[in-house]
């Protein structure tokens, strides 16, 4: 039986706590007396037989047909599945899409159904690779259908490729991709990685347009948002609904197919990072210090090389589909059992260590910006009904933050970096000043529509998904970061986590009670 | 009098040259130039007045004559043994204080008539700078009969001095010259309203061009590539809209311009590039930023350097060099000699504040070698200061 | 006992020569001849008729050995070196569906649950194509079953194949209770089992009709059946080839298919055939389309056409046209690397 999250009062007998710093790990210790560790629940266990759960959720979905009796022979079938971004990191083969889809289609098959497009609902990210989708959707899909131009890649810039279903009340444009929009049914798979995922974020936002995104995806909303990993209590999901509204009335049917998996996070021999400290036995600690020793001495190109080639034991914990909103609670519900941990009462000081990775930099860099989205946007959300640190309390986040991007993937972002931080780093002043200009940018249009760029908005959307801890805190420091990136992002770089405890009593005043966000794994906090 | 002279000893700039390119600023102690007491000048004619320099700057074509890695293109334009400095502000012998118009051009050598550029008034053109009453010298500062700013005493002809006003300082009027320098490089070619202006570089020559461009063009965007943080702030103070890092620039001008790239060429770009270094690195890479049919104007004296050159003849770029100064056709249809244009912005753009450090003659290592290294050391013009000096 | 026969020859010789020769014949007799029984076999007494012992070939050939530990690390060396080099010169193959086996994989020091790999079968080269395509953990703990009457008919053939493939000789014409009680026996122990449904190489490049005994073994065991599709083998070394003819291959697993509850062996026999057939349409095609026809039975057969004759021979062609064989030049996938 895993046991559940719980929080660490430290006091001095408590080992120092596990940090991530990008490519590497530290540990650090935490004043006693005054700190608090939150440790994440332990992985639930998983559906022992996964195929025959898949099988069993189409047969019988929530307040909808099962799937097959919702297909016709010489119907239009699209197939959107989530990109890259999910699972974190990618998980061992076979992917959970790659299970689902290919029982979606063998229902297909046996209807009869020829007209099938498998899209993936990329929104503005960037497009993925050849071996990144036989990776999400495995050999066989990928061969039948992508010499036939049957799997391809969502197009948000495509003139052709989108259809506009008209406006919610509150003037919200709705415009999804076409061939989605005129498919007899549109079916989504989802990995629900976190609550913030799934229910009509899934096809409003995977399928739509910057015109259609920008309406969620702003300063405003985010700062609306408290926090955007509880959907109640969180505007940008608000207008994921209203434009969800629009998208039953006028568009395609949906039959939206959600999975939740366990955070059983790393393989061998990075298993030491889930554990409690005190429980690292000789093995963990000889791993964490050959590792962190190790990698000291990595080039940091190699270590990137290393940590995302891991493949993540992720198991699938549940499975339901049919209509978007039931099966989107039942999900979330899923996801809280998961991950939810109680966390009485706010703190001065949020510590939490930023890893290699995010949503938008699988195989590729976490950059300063990616490292402020992850830090404040992120982990500082990671929170139900208050947030874990105060009004003016103060965030101490640990990454190098090399000012280092990669040149592919992540075009706009050195502009926005290089030009748009170094005049200011206010959210909403970004956006009136600079956001139609990058979004409207044809080069960054080219490089989003041919190559592997995240569209010219993206960097953007990541500063603004920051938006609300930027308002919210005092101050945000950076342990280890390289101290000139760490001030253009409007940070105060520190060396060593007890000097960023001097810089934030300037804040928050002597003797500050700390928490730290121990991940791996990924856990919300439930604020009381 | 004591003057700073430059002789031709080949070994001497020989030597100059390598400790040059070691440490920049280094020829000074190793190359030709020494520190000497030299018997007067005598007037070359009659009207010519002796003139007793105040401020005399260190200007970028004086240090790599003192590192010894001038071009060879300047052999028959200079006479030796020479006094450099050619930013001079002066007192004359009848208590006026004058900034000097350094060039040497007809009425100087006593050539009547003049020639056809003189005749128009493009000083900076004239085609007898090796002729006439003068030894050869392009300019005061490189000639053996007028003595130069790095000295006590010097001569000079009425027609090059210019009465500073009386409450314009000696550092202001020693920005005088180049100013008028980088004026005539903002006006070399034309520049329509709104367009787009990219200055490689952010030493004395950059920030001046970006207040020219500002003063004296309808220029939209001046976007400015600078190194160190003072060029930063001063670069936006004297009206560049975006100031970035050099390697930047292609970025930021792909941008502002909403061009595609082929590689590294752009395929639109700035409408004009002024390039106020000129090695390869940077005219290569003004080549790269600018539109078709647009301008380079090299400002930055360059010497002999490579560059791949199917981007202009495919794009049809014009690389144009902009040198010294003389008359000005505004873009208002004015027209006005080049050194009253600069007193103008000296007085606005309160262009004394450029003057970071002065030295006395005879630290001249320190001074040159804090010059050759200024935007490191946070510094901008360095200058002699003569005022106290004892042989004067 | 043909080896005196030189020997008394040599003594005849000895005789004519002479003296020279009579040292000679001493010195032969000494050597050769003065080894007498015990040391050789007993000489059969006139009269006497010794009863025929048991076969130790054949079915009865005892492979206990080859499972122990020693043969086990020689068999590794073996196959991890020479047997893998030779496979990937002689048939190159490439391998598809592995990720249906995940389910199956054990956890962190656990051994893996028995599969049965039925593969559909055209050469000699099937064995070691599979002992290569066949994932760890399984590749070390598996027994191939070999037919007894082929493999195991002399000493030599029966060690090598035992040493070298874990081979256990099967009866392939009825499966005797003596090898499927020793086949169960095995997969009780954790052993994986190798076996081709067919019975034997097909005779003409097409397939032939599955024989019950996989689906009996994994019945009455437990064990899941793990489908297998080699393409391409027939072509490089088929039944009745003299010589290799290297080309490449394409090993395809699918879905493993536990017994169902109360299903006969002859449905589950056909059960696994189909699942080989689908297989079979997803290699010479994609898996979409091998879904589509699957779900209309339309799957074509591995036994090939009805008719018979030069009209079968003819489809073949085009058949193997489809497949690897019929691929003559590499084509290299070339994709951007970004990093």
């Amino acid at each position: 039986m895993p046991r559940p999250g719980f929080v660490l009062e430290v006091d001095r007998s408590t080992p120092p706590t596990l940090f991530w710093r990008g490519e590497n790990f530290s540990l650090e210790k935490l004043p006693a007396g005054r700190s608090r560790v939150i440790y994440a629940p332990e992985p639930l266990p998983a559906i022992k037989d996964v195929d025959a759960a898949i099988r069993h959720a189409l047969a019988n979905p929530i307040d909808s047909d099962p799937l097959k009796a919702l297909m016709f022979s010489g119907m239009k079938l699209t197939i959107a599945f989530d990109d890259i971004s999910l699972p974190l990191p990618k998980m061992r083969r076979p992917d959970i899409r790659q299970r689902v889809i290919e029982a979606v289609l063998d229902t297909a098959a046996e209807v009869g159904v020829d007209d099938v497009h498998i899209i993936a609902a990329l929104a503005l990210h960037r497009r993925m690779t050849e071996d990144e989708l036989r990776h999400a959707l495995g050999d066989r899909v990928y061969d039948a259908f992508a010499p036939r131009g049957q799997l391809y890649q969502h197009d948000a810039e495509d003139p052709n490729g989108m259809t506009s279903l008209g406006q919610t009340p509150h003037g919200e444009d709705v415009e999804i991709n076409k061939r989605a929009a005129e498919s007899d049914l549109l079916v989504y798979v989802n990995i629900n990685m976190v609550a913030m995922d799934g229910g009509w974020k899934s096809t409003a936002t995977g399928l739509s347009s910057y015109r259609s995104l920008r309406h969620h995806h702003n300063v405003n909303t985010m700062r609306q948002s408290r926090s955007f990993m509880d959907q109640h209590r969180s505007e940008l999901h608000h207008s994921n609904w209203r434009m969800g509204k629009v998208l039953k009335e006028s568009g395609p049917r949906i039959f939206q197919i959600e999975t939740t998996i366990n955070t059983d996070t790393f393989p061998a021999p990075f298993e030491f990072l889930s554990k409690r400290e005190w429980e690292w036995g000789a093995k963990e600690r000889a791993t964490y210090l050959a590792t962190t020793k190790a990698l000291n001495r990595t080039p940091v190109k190699l270590a990137r090389k290393i940590f995302h080639s891991i493949e993540s034991p992720h198991q699938m914990t549940s499975i339901q589909c049919g209509e978007v909103e039931a099966v989107h609670k039942i999900t979330t519900e899923n996801v809280w059992k998961q991950q939810l941990v109680e966390v009485k009462g706010q703190t001065d000081i949020l510590t939490m260590g930023i890893p290699f990775i995010s949503p938008y930099n699988v195989h590729s860099i976490m950059n300063p910006i990616l490292v402020a989205c992850m830090g404040l946007g992120y982990y500082f959300n990671m929170y139900k009904g208050k947030p874990l640190v105060r009004e003016g309390g103060v965030v101490i986040m640990t990454h190098p933050t090399y000012p280092d991007f990669h040149p592919v993937h992540h075009p706009s972002y050195i502009d926005f970096f290089e030009q748009v931080l170094a005049d200011t780093t206010d959210p909403a002043v970004i956006e009136a000043k600079y956001e139609k200009q990058f979004a409207e940018d044809e080069w960054y249009k080219h490089l989003y529509r041919t190559g592997y760029a995240y569209h010219g908005v993206h960097p953007f959307y990541m500063w603004y998904w920051a938006s609300h801890a930027m308002a919210h805190l005092g101050r945000t420091i950076v342990v280890g970061g390289d101290p000139r990136a760490v001030r253009r992002l409007g940070f105060t770089p520190a060396s060593t986590m007890s000097d960023a405890f001097e810089i934030a009593q300037d804040v928050v005043g002597p003797s500050p009670t700390v928490t730290h966000l121990h991940t791996p794994p990924l856990m919300v906090a439930d604020v009381s | 009098m004591r003057a700073l002279r430059i002789d031709r000893k080949v070994a001497r700039f020989a030597s100059a040259r390598v400790a040059g390119m070691l440490a920049p600023g280094s020829g000074a102690k190793w190359g030709p130039l020494e520190l000497d007491d030299v018997p007067a000048i005598a007037l070359p004619g009659e009207d010519w007045v002796r003139i007793h320099p105040r401020l005399s700057g260190i200007c970028g074509s004086d240090l790599s004559t003192v590192d010894g890695v001038s071009s060879r293109y300047f052999e028959p334009l200079v006479s030796f043994p020479f006094t450099p400095g050619h930013e001079v502000v002066a007192d004359t012998d009848d208590g006026r204080r004058v900034v000097l118009e350094p060039v040497l051009g007809c009425v100087t050598r006593g050539i009547d008539p003049a020639c056809p550029a003189c005749a128009r008034g493009e000083l900076g053109n004239c085609e007898r700078l090796a002729f006439g009453i003068l030894d050869a010298g392009l300019q005061t500062g490189f000639c053996c009969d007028t003595g130069g700013g790095w000295g006590t005493e010097m001569v000079a002809h009425p027609s090059q001095l210019h009465d500073v006003p009386e409450d314009l300082s000696d550092e202001a009027a020693v920005m005088v010259e180049p100013a008028a320098c980088a004026i005539h490089a903002a006006l070399r070619v034309p520049i329509t309203p709104g367009a787009t202006v990219a200055v490689i570089g952010a030493g004395t020559l950059g920030l001046l061009t970006v207040a020219a461009l500002r003063a004296f063009t309808p220029a939209g965007q001046i976007v400015t590539a600078a190194r160190y943080p003072h060029q930063i702030r001063l670069a936006k103070e004297l009206g560049a809209s975006i100031v970035c890092e050099s390697g930047e620039l292609s970025r930021v001008v792909r941008r502002q311009t909403a061009s595609m790239a082929y590689g590294d060429q752009l395929t639109g770009g700035a409408d004009v590039v002024l390039d106020c270094v000129g090695d390869s690195a940077t005219i290569s890479g003004a080549l790269q930023i600018v539109r078709p049919r647009g301008s380079v104007v090299v400002v930055g004296m360059p010497s002999s350097v490579k560059l791949e050159l199917t981007t202009l003849w495919h794009r049809e770029t014009s690389l144009v060099g902009a040198y010294a100064y003389g008359t000005e056709h505004l873009a208002d249809g004015r027209t006005a000699r080049t050194f009253d244009l600069a007193f103008s912005l000296v007085r606005e753009a309160r262009l004394e504040r450029l003057v970071s450090v002065t030295y006395p003659l005879h630290q001249y290592e320190d001074a040159i070698s804090h010059a050759a290294n200024a935007g490191r050391r946070g510094a901008v013009k360095v200058a002699f200061d003569l005022r106290h000096d004892r042989k004067r | 006992m043909k080896g005196s026969q030189p020997l008394r020859e040599m003594r005849l010789a000895g005789r004519a020569i002479g003296a020279r020769g009579r040292s000679m014949r001493t010195r032969a007799k000494r050597s050769v001849g003065s080894v007498g029984f015990p040391y050789r076999a007993p000489e059969v007494p006139r009269g006497v008729t010794v009863p025929e012992l048991p076969s130790r070939l054949e079915a009865n050939y005892e492979t206990a050995w080859a499972r122990e530990a020693p043969a086990r690390a020689v068999r590794r060396l073996l196959q991890a070196g020479p047997l893998r080099l030779f496979v990937k010169i002689v048939a190159d193959p490439e391998i598809a569906g592995l990720d249906r086996l995940a389910d199956f994989r054990p956890a962190k020091n656990e051994d893996p649950p028995a599969l049965i790999f039925t593969p559909n079968h055209h050469s000699h080269l099937d064995t070691g194509l599979c002992l290569m395509a066949i994932p760890e953990p399984w590749r070390s703990k598996i027994v191939v079953g070999a037919a007894a009457d082929y493999f195991f008919t002399t000493r030599i053939s029966a060690a090598s194949s035992a040493l070298m493939l874990n081979a256990i000789p099967i009866d392939r014409e009825s499966l005797s209770r003596k090898s499927s009680d020793f086949a169960k026996q095995l997969i009780d122990e954790g052993w994986s089992l190798l076996l081709f449904p067919e019975g034997g190489r097909s005779p003409d490049g097409w397939g032939q009709p599955f024989k019950g005994g996989a689906a009996y073994l994994s019945a009455s065991t437990g064990a899941p059946i793990v489908p297998v599709y080699i393409d391409g083998a027939g072509a490089i070394f088929g039944k009745g080839m003299k010589r290799l003819k290297p080309g490449r291959t394409k090993v395809v697993f699918g879905q493993p298919l536990p017994p169902v509850e109360g299903e006969n062996t002859r449905r589950f026999n056909e059960r696994i055939e189909l699942a080989v057939t689908e297989l079979g349409d997803e290699a010479l095609s994609d898996w979409w389309g091998a879904r589509q026809r699957a779900a209309e039975r339309r799957n074509p057969a591995l036994t090939g056409p009805e008719y018979r004759g030069w009209r079968r021979q003819w489809a073949l062609s085009e058949h193997r046209k489809l497949g690897k064989a019929g691929q003559r030049t590499r084509q290299k996938r070339t994709w951007p690397k970004f990093d």
